[in-house]
């Protein structure tokens, strides 16, 4: 499953970078709407007569832009923060994990649509509100990972050689962070395409004409008799992305845990509410 | 007395995330472009015209001010006007719409617990053999799949192609209301339900491997006993805490389902209250969601050290 995984997340890069421009446009109509399948157009038309491949295409290009860039901003933020936390003085790693606890006081996408709402509609607002909501987590995470590491012997007798702090973590923690970091990022992904779709099927995501595969699915929903086969595409491949994102994270977890310490079976899913913490 | 004390931090903290909450959904509204003047003002008038109702509307003032004074007001319920069209009170809307979504969402989670429980414990007294790989690769599928996926196919079979339930909620219903709210319910509860299930079995796997469930085998409880009074009992702890951050879920994902079957709820009003731009409808939908989930975690908080003795050892 980890490879097969693997295998349909590089199609879906290839996919996203080709397809929205090599056959035909994603934004113009090129022929007459709710063609059925052929060989010009693979998948038919939408409901305006555009290309729903080429759209699928750029919706892949928008889940991956959104994702990767949110999941980018909440690496860099919640490894600073996670890491400040644990060796920065009391005065700013105290405050700092006091707001990342306030933070998952906010339910799942709420302060998301929070933000948008007084922002702004469009792409920039969703990342940057999408980023907001997903640091904590990944705070979290490295806090909980940069403590138990920083009584380990390594740490210790790097520590009595006389490394600075800075060294310390840049040569000592960071490294034994990668892995967990990326099987978490993988997941994380996951949510935040999941994210992104969501806000864009409620309409507050992506603005059309800009094709997004939540706003696809809200489209299609429209015409759905007559036109069933226009809401399974988008449909399917967000749910495979979903499924393939997961099963690769789960399968890096495995690689860098073999114990099954952070099975999936007891690890946060994607979107689940992280458990509140406990009173300091 | 160690109980009432650790209820009491439970309460402080759960009042500081409150204010939290308020905090960061009044900050929103002073950075955003625009203030309520501007917008009440209109487009064509003129800046000292502005100035003059910014005043008159105590906008001037401080923002810290401002602040105690947001807070003082959503207290007793009081969001101001909505900025649009019949500038109705933003208490009013939300009291129409609010009682409909937790509906939808109690609904939901009842399900979600119920279903998830019954499974999770199937699939681990089942360990490994059928049932368990059934109900794994259900609640795989139930936390993968999106809920605004789900509700359209489940739509498209259960109302296009079978015809047994109705499409979309509708103002004058044409059949009891259970139609109406039987298919945003299933969907609001998938998600919760795969997890609750998934949960449920790891808790209940780890539970049947402990000394005193040995210890009762040997004894020669009979197993129906000794899964729901020596196992379930044990097992359902964090499944008890977990039912209380799924609620934070089914809040927003109540969004999602009131928008696909056209329920007039709090997620209604938010989405259209953001593409109309009408900052204290947004407010006060957001600050309620917020405080409604701290209050059902806090809730939750308090039942388990009742429920359990042994939290209310460790704590404190």
């Amino acid at each position: 499953m980890f490879w097969l995984g693997v295998g349909y997340l590089v199609l879906l890069v290839v996919f996203a970078l080709v397809m929205p421009w090599a056959r035909h446009s994603y934004l113009a109509a090129e022929a007459k709407p709710n063609l059925p399948p052929n060989a010009d157009f693979w998948l038919g038309t939408d409901e305006q007569g555009r290309d729903i491949v080429a759209r699928l295409a750029f919706g892949a290009r928008i889940s991956l832009i959104v994702g990767l860039t949110v999941q980018a901003i909440s690496l860099l933020v919640g490894i600073a923060v996670g890491v400040l936390g644990v060796f920065a003085p009391k005065w700013i790693g105290v405050p700092l994990l006091r707001l990342t606890d306030g933070m998952f006081a906010f339910p799942d996408i709420l302060l998301a649509i929070l933000i948008i709402g007084v922002w702004n509609l469009g792409l920039v607002p969703v990342i940057v509100a999408l980023a907001i909501t997903s640091w904590p987590g990944m705070a979290r995470l490295v806090f909980t990972a940069v403590t138990s590491l920083k009584d380990r012997e390594f740490v210790i007798a790097s520590r009595a050689m006389g490394a600075s702090t800075f060294k310390l973590v840049l040569r000592h923690v960071l490294p034994h962070l990668w892995g967990l970091v990326l099987a978490v990022s993988m997941v994380d992904l996951a949510a935040t395409i999941l994210a992104e779709s969501a806000l864009s099927f409620l309409g507050i995501g992506v603005q059309p004409p800009t094709p997004s595969w939540g706003s696809m699915i809200n489209y299609a929903r429209s015409n759905m008799n007559s036109y069933p086969l226009q809401l399974l595409w988008p449909c399917l491949i967000l749910s495979m992305t979903i499924f393939s994102l997961n099963f690769v994270g789960d399968g890096l977890r495995a690689m860098i845990d073999p114990k099954g310490v952070g099975r999936i079976d007891d690890a946060p899913l994607p979107g689940e509410a992280t458990p509140e913490p406990a009173p300091p | 007395m160690r109980l009432a004390k650790s209820i009491l931090l439970r309460l402080v903290y759960g009042l500081v995330s409150l204010l939290f909450i308020s905090f960061v959904t009044f900050v929103a509204d002073e950075i955003s472009p625009g203030d309520a003047a501007t917008l009440q003002a209109g487009e064509k008038a003129r800046p000292e015209d502005v100035q003059r109702l910014r005043e008159r509307m105590g906008l001037d003032r401080p923002w810290p001010v401002r602040y105690v004074e947001f807070v003082g007001k959503a207290v007793r319920f009081d969001f101001g006007n909505s900025l649009l069209g019949a500038r109705q009170p933003v208490s009013q809307i939300i009291g129409k719409a609010l009682p409909m979504t937790m509906k939808i969402a109690f609904l939901a989670i009842l399900l979600a617990a119920g279903v998830g429980i019954l499974l999770g414990t199937i699939a681990a007294v089942w360990q490994n053999r059928a049932p368990d790989q059934a109900v794994l690769t259900l609640s795989t599928l139930g936390v993968t799949v999106p809920n605004f996926v789900l509700a359209p196919i489940l739509v498209y079979i259960f109302a296009l192609r079978l015809d047994v339930l109705p499409q979309t909620w509708e103002v004058n219903l044409r059949a009891p209301e259970f139609y109406y709210l039987l298919l945003p319910v299933v969907i609001l509860a998938a998600r919760p339900m795969a997890s609750l299930t998934r949960l449920t079995r790891a808790s209940v796997i780890d539970t049947l491997q402990q000394e005193f469930v040995r210890l009762a085998v040997a004894k020669g409880v009979p197993s129906r006993r000794l899964i729901f009074k020596h196992v379930l009992r044990n097992a359902l702890l964090p499944v008890v805490t977990a039912i209380g951050t799924s609620f934070g879920f089914l809040l927003t994902g109540s969004f999602i389902i009131e928008r696909a079957f056209v329920i007039p709820g709090l997620g209604s009003e938010a989405i259209e209250a953001i593409q109309r731009r009408d900052t204290p409808v947004i407010q006060a939908t957001v600050l309620i969601a917020g405080a409604l989930f701290i209050l059902i975690n806090l809730v939750v908080d308090v039942i388990l050290p009742i429920l359990d003795p042994r939290i209310r050892e460790a704590q404190v």
